[in-house]
């Protein structure tokens, strides 16, 4: 038995810290995903923490089929789509703002972070899609499962994704070029 | 990786966020006070010794009570049939003479009228046969 699957065991017989444990390594990105989803800094650690709440709770419901990130992810996106609803303001519209979380936790940089244009550019669950991708190096198949969509579906849309993105890409590289030749 | 795929994680990176102590601290707390949900036990659907024991007397007194009533009963008397002579049928009178009239002309009036519009059609129809052949 590997030792994730010994601190489910655990867990799942109400061992609150051997849950601690096992969550540990996934947190971080669960709160840098959360954040990039939410409207405010205190937002996404709330969806982090009912996230973890969550998951403790149902973790007899955690099929040892999928990888453990797949599940808390899926987890994840239904607490942050339960908190959207209630703030208005729509997350293109946040990316303008002094007030965006995301604008803050991003090093200074000369040029605009992809994910911020993403957020911009595609709709929500491409963007999820586009993230479990890119970030958590996720297969097709987990992220249709954690999207509830079909495989085609992901495969399309991530390619879309892609190239939206990649055209934005190729638009800055060209902005920089006609800047240094004047 | 391609060069969308690289930066893509690279800025990813460049979000910078961690768990800050006071969460870390938060998360724990509500962690102890939750208690993971187990599976629900499906019922035990099958049934004691004495259940089916006690079934079984049951049928065997209730079908022993069955027999003895009908057994017991009486038999009703059987009716002896009595003949009966057939009563004179009355057959109502109806009056034959009624008058109708009042209903039916408009009827007939309708009816003369396609008549004669249909002779008329017949008559052009004849003519428009000579004057073509």
């Amino acid at each position: 038995m590997s030792s994730e699957a010994a601190l489910i065991e655990a867990a799942r017989n109400g061992s609150a810290a051997a849950f601690t444990d096992l969550v540990r390594t996934y947190r971080e990105g669960l709160l840098r995903f959360l954040l990039t989803r939410s409207t405010s800094f205190a937002d996404a650690e709330d969806a982090l923490q009912d996230t973890l709440i969550n998951a403790y709770r149902y973790l007899h419901s955690y099929d040892s089929r999928w990888r453990f990130s797949t599940w808390l992810y899926r987890i994840a996106i239904n607490n942050v789509s339960k908190i959207r609803p209630a703030n208005t303001v729509e997350l293109r519209d946040v990316g303008d703002e002094e007030s965006d979380p995301l604008q803050h936790c991003i090093a200074a940089s000369d040029r605009e972070n992809l994910w911020q244009c993403a957020r911009r550019r595609l709709s929500d669950e491409v963007y999820t899609a586009m993230w479990l991708r890119y970030v958590e190096d996720m297969s097709v198949n987990d992220i249709s499962a954690v999207l509830d969509r079909s495989v085609s579906w992901t495969k399309v849309n991530l390619l879309r994704g892609r190239k939206t993105l990649d055209a934005e890409l190729n638009k800055d590289a060209t902005d920089d070029k006609s800047k240094a030749y004047g | 990786m391609d060069n969308l795929a690289k930066q893509l994680r690279e800025d990813a990176e460049r979000i910078d966020c961690t768990v800050s102590e006071e969460l870390d601290e938060r998360i724990r707390a509500s962690l102890h006070g939750v208690t993971p949900e187990q599976p629900a036990q499906p019922k035990s659907t099958s049934k004691s010794f004495a259940f089916w024991f006690a079934s079984s007397l049951t049928g065997v007194a209730a079908a022993v009570a069955i027999i003895a009533i009908v057994n017991l009963q009486e038999p009703e008397p059987v009716p002896v049939p009595v003949d009966v002579a057939p009563a004179p049928l009355n057959f109502p009178t109806i009056q034959w003479h009624v008058e109708a009239a009042v209903l039916t002309t408009p009827l007939e009036q309708e009816i003369d009228n396609l008549q004669s519009d249909l002779k008329k059609a017949e008559e052009a129809v004849k003519q428009d046969i000579d004057r073509l052949f």
